[in-house]
């Protein structure tokens, strides 16, 4: 049975990075930041395109943000994404989580929608609340933590992660909302011929109005929310730093190792 | 959770209640009930396993009949499929992975961690809804036991229709590897290795130290090794008598499986990893150097 298949896709800064709080203490410095697709969204998008290899359909590729997301969209349709569509929702943070999933549940309600897929967590904000949230808003089947995903007849059997390494299994009807787990699957290279022209391929806008909308201030949420403040976290402790040259770590590590009675000889 | 819901309680002064659901789960209500809290609990065939949407009908109705101001879910798996998922149908607010709450006047302001647990964020939402929070697990310490709980049995409504991803079962992982989680010497890989081929490296100095190997999370995703190699929350929870964590950078997920380890010592090229916050001994340098002059220090 073709699916089509909305993956829902988020921009993020590389966590590997350091970080600084911004003057206003709202948000983090984010003049040199280097961004990067979410982790577990490249896994989110590799299982829609090996889907729709199997099964045959389209995959569109959804995100919500700045300019500077295209970057991302031109590399999931050099992935294997049929088309992309970009909510111009400029908030450079989107530090509220269910303003960004109402926006990305209104544009999926626009486009042809099989099966919604996305991460299971964006690695900035950890909030595992997207697909989720996007599924109670639109009514939807879902299941969280999925690694493994096969389509049955009339629909698909899923594998979802707890725990200790245990895993549940679903049968599951469509239309449905899938949150994809690290590791899933591996998430493939695009090759240079398609990044070439992923370059060229067009990326649909959505703005406000597109989506009913007068404004992005003007989406209905049964709440306000604000962010407080950042901070460096307080170290709860801290390790005994071993410093010097690596010859001089090594010496003193090894000296430890012995004392402590854990080296062999 | 019940700890942190009994603190909220006494602070707003608001009853504290929590919604057990199962079939055949009387002892599990009457455990809670210990703890001095009111138990509700909805017992149902349909609630023998867990489904997004069994639960969610369940989780649902509870709100709907019990109206409460701020409904606490566990930051697990299971718990972030749910939350988000009622939060999304009933429209309510939500936050989620809080290491704190709390009340301040008519919001509640979350503590939450961001971007590989290095900067922190406190967030405020105000609503007249119930708002939907979940709590990361280690977040409090566990509630001690208290006079005054009682068992409330409920109903709640679950339409079988609407139950569109069914259980068929639970897998169990295939044990074929030795067992980690018995060791006394665990060392530990992350992506700081930088390569597969580094592993032998990682191999002879647990061998040296007459340990075993185990990694973080990215490494087995990789296939680089085993599942069953794998510390953390979605693997072994371990506590040997030492742990090299070697290139991990320490997120939670990892931290919660070997935290409670004897000696930490922590090997890390980036001197705020998290990883060192947890760590007994911290050294930041690069694995790929630092192993083999320590190799070569126990050699000699």
């Amino acid at each position: 049975m073709p699916l089509n298949i909305v993956v829902c896709l988020k921009q993020i800064p590389n966590p590997d990075l350091q970080f600084q709080i911004a003057p206003d203490g709202k948000d983090i410095k984010r003049e040199a930041l280097n961004y990067k697709l979410n982790g577990a969204d490249e896994y989110a998008l590799e299982e829609a395109v090996r889907l729709k290899e199997k099964s045959g359909g389209r995959v569109i590729a959804l995100t919500a943000g700045p300019k500077r997301t295209e970057q991302m969209l031109r590399e999931a349709l050099a992935k294997g994404a049929d088309e992309v569509t970009r909510i111009a929702f400029d908030e450079p943070a989107a530090y509220d989580v269910g303003k960004v999933a109402r926006l990305l549940a209104a544009a999926i309600r626009t486009l042809p929608h099989d099966l919604v897929l996305t991460g299971v967590q964006s690695d900035d904000l950890v909030n595992s609340a997207t697909g989720g949230l996007i599924a109670g808003i639109l009514g939807l089947a879902h299941a969280s933590v999925v690694t493994r995903v096969e389509s049955k007849a009339g629909g698909l059997e899923v594998a979802c992660e707890l725990e200790g390494g245990l895993q549940r299994v679903y049968s599951m009807a469509l239309p449905a909302v899938l949150t994809i787990q690290f590791g899933a699957n591996t998430p493939r290279y695009a090759p240079l011929p398609a990044i070439m022209k992923a370059a060229r391929q067009p990326i649909k806008e959505l703005s406000p109005a597109a989506l009913g909308l007068a404004s992005w201030d003007a989406v209905s949420l049964p709440y306000t929310f604000g962010v407080r403040g950042l901070s460096p976290p307080a170290a709860k402790g801290h390790a005994e730093m071993i410093t010097g040259t690596v010859e001089e770590q090594a010496k003193t590590l090894a000296q430890l190792l012995r004392e402590k009675g854990f080296a062999r000889r | 959770m019940i700890a942190i819901g009994r603190e909220l309680a006494s602070r707003s002064g608001g009853p504290v209640r929590v919604a057990l659901f199962g079939e055949k789960v009387r002892a599990l209500a009457d455990a809670l009930a210990g703890h001095g809290v009111e138990v509700l609990l909805a017992e149902d065939p349909a609630l023998a396993e867990y489904t997004p949407d069994g639960y969610g009908q369940a989780a649902q109705s509870i709100v709907e009949s019990t109206r409460p101001r701020l409904i606490l879910v566990a930051h697990t798996s299971q718990g972030y499929d749910l939350a988000p998922a009622l939060a999304g149908t009933m429209d309510l607010p939500l936050v989620t992975n809080c290491l704190a709450l709390r009340f301040d006047g008519e919001r509640i302001v979350a503590t939450r961690r961001l971007l590989n647990e290095k900067v922190q964020a406190e967030v405020e939402i105000a609503s007249s809804r119930p708002i939907v929070a979940t709590v990361r697990p280690g977040a409090a310490k566990a509630a001690g036991p208290a006079p005054g709980g009682i068992v409330t049995s409920t109903t709640v409504r679950i339409d079988g229709s609407k139950v569109r991803a069914r259980f068929l079962s639970i897998e169990r992982p295939q044990v074929q590897d030795i067992d980690i989680a018995g060791a006394d010497i665990i060392v530990s890989a992350g992506r700081g290795i930088q390569k597969k081929e580094n592993l032998p490296l990682i191999e002879e100095f647990a061998k040296a130290l007459g340990g075993v190997v185990g990694a973080s999370r990215p490494l087995t995703d990789m296939d680089w090794l085993p599942k069953t190699r794998q510390v953390g929350q979605s693997g072994k929870t371990v506590r040997p008598k030492l742990y090299v964590a070697c290139g991990i950078s320490g997120a939670m997920q990892h931290v919660a499986g070997m935290k409670d380890a004897s000696l930490i010592i922590a090997i890390n090229t980036d001197p705020s990893a998290p990883i060192f916050e947890v760590a007994h001994v911290g050294i930041v340098a690069d694995v790929l150097k630092l192993l083999p002059a320590t190799l070569k220090e126990l050699k000699s």
